[in-house]
């Protein structure tokens, strides 16, 4: 007897998918074809992806983020010749046929969510603030902060104490609001190029990693026509924000894990 | 037409994690892998959910709810 398999899906597609060039990046790797869709799936060891050996697993950065990667690339690829539904990392079903019975079940749906992605890709957009060099380049051209202090250049100690408190609040206060000005702004106008566009939480510096926080994590759903305009508008806030301590990080075009929900009352019924 | 903003490796990854692992379409196959299971990799990954919250909260954040609202 072999090991026990499970079957990890990674999308879901509308032409049947090209798969020679998936080769290497994981085992025996398939489609299931139902209705016209074609899940693409690939086996996988119960041990490693099982409920005990995924928990396991997941805890372990270095398996999640190797493990990730192929999961996004196999999207990627089969990105290249056909829209897709990209899965959530570790869709896990135990044979084929279910596999077979979910895509029957949520036929409908996926026919629907791939006509509306058609012709479409998805970009991300985060913006991320380093707030010493905003404050710098606000401060000196702040009508209201170069006020007080001026005031507290004339004051006594006790009166500046206070007033370098009210500046302080001040700067705090603006660097706020423009963070949040370039923030909508952004997405405004982004959004005004795109299908569809979303905001997601914002990720701290331990997963970042950078010295910059994180103002704002969003992404769009852009026409294949419209995506020259979309980068335009990308690289013109760019260089408005540019030495401004607001830096602008377009990515894509990603497979839509963004836009592809299935109606709630659907998933509520599971 | 592809990649005309390039993809920096780190960022990449960052990118990746944040899609892979919070988006795509989810449904519990036939096993019982919740989501919730799978979402145990922000707790790896030293992400608690709060503080992102809290975070979220202290920065004010008042151009997310209309926009959201919004979609």
């Amino acid at each position: 007897m072999t090991r026990q398999q499970l079957v990890y899906l990674y999308c879901v597609a509308d032409r049947e998918p090209e798969l020679k060039e998936t080769e290497g990046l994981a085992d025996n790797l398939y489609f299931v074809c139902n209705n016209g869709l074609y899940a693409v799936a690939g086996k996988v060891e119960e041990e490693e992806f099982g409920q005990e050996g995924l928990k396991r697993n997941m805890a372990d950065f270095e398996w999640v983020k190797a493990k990730a990667s192929v999961h996004e690339r196999i999207i990627e690829l089969v990105m290249a010749d056909t829209d897709v539904i990209p899965f959530k990392f570790g869709t896990l079903f135990n044979t084929n046929d279910s596999l077979k019975v979910m895509l029957e079940q949520y036929g409908e749906e996926f026919e629907a969510i791939l006509r509306k992605l058609a012709h479409k890709q998805e970009w991300g957009l985060k913006i991320y603030c380093n707030s010493e060099k905003l404050k710098t380049s606000f401060s000196n051209d702040e009508a209201e902060i170069l006020k007080i202090e001026n005031e507290i250049k004339s004051s006594s100690v006790g009166k500046s104490y206070f007033l370098k408190k009210k500046k302080d609040e001040l700067i705090e206060k603006t660097l706020n609001e423009r963070i949040n000005e370039c923030g909508q702004e952004s997405f405004e106008l982004l959004k005004e190029l795109s299908f569809d566009a979303h905001i997601n939480r914002l990720l701290p510096r331990e997963v970042t990693e950078r010295e910059d926080e994180m103002v704002l994590n969003s992404a769009f759903l852009v026409d294949k026509d419209e995506v020259g305009d979309f980068q335009n508008m990308v690289d013109t806030l760019k260089m408005y924000y540019e030495g401004k301590g607001l830096l602008i990080d377009c990515t894509g075009p990603w497979p839509p894990y963004n836009f592809c929900g299935l109606s709630r009352e659907k998933v509520q019924n599971e | 037409m592809n990649n005309v903003i390039a993809k920096s490796k780190d960022v990449t990854l960052l990118e990746i994690l944040d899609r892979v692992l919070d988006k795509g379409v989810v449904i519990a196959g036939d096993m019982v892998i919740s989501v919730a299971d799978v979402d145990l990799i922000y707790l790896g990954l030293k992400v608690l959910l709060s503080s992102v919250e809290t975070m979220e909260k202290l920065r004010g954040s008042p151009f997310i709810g209309p926009m959201q609202e919004a979609k």
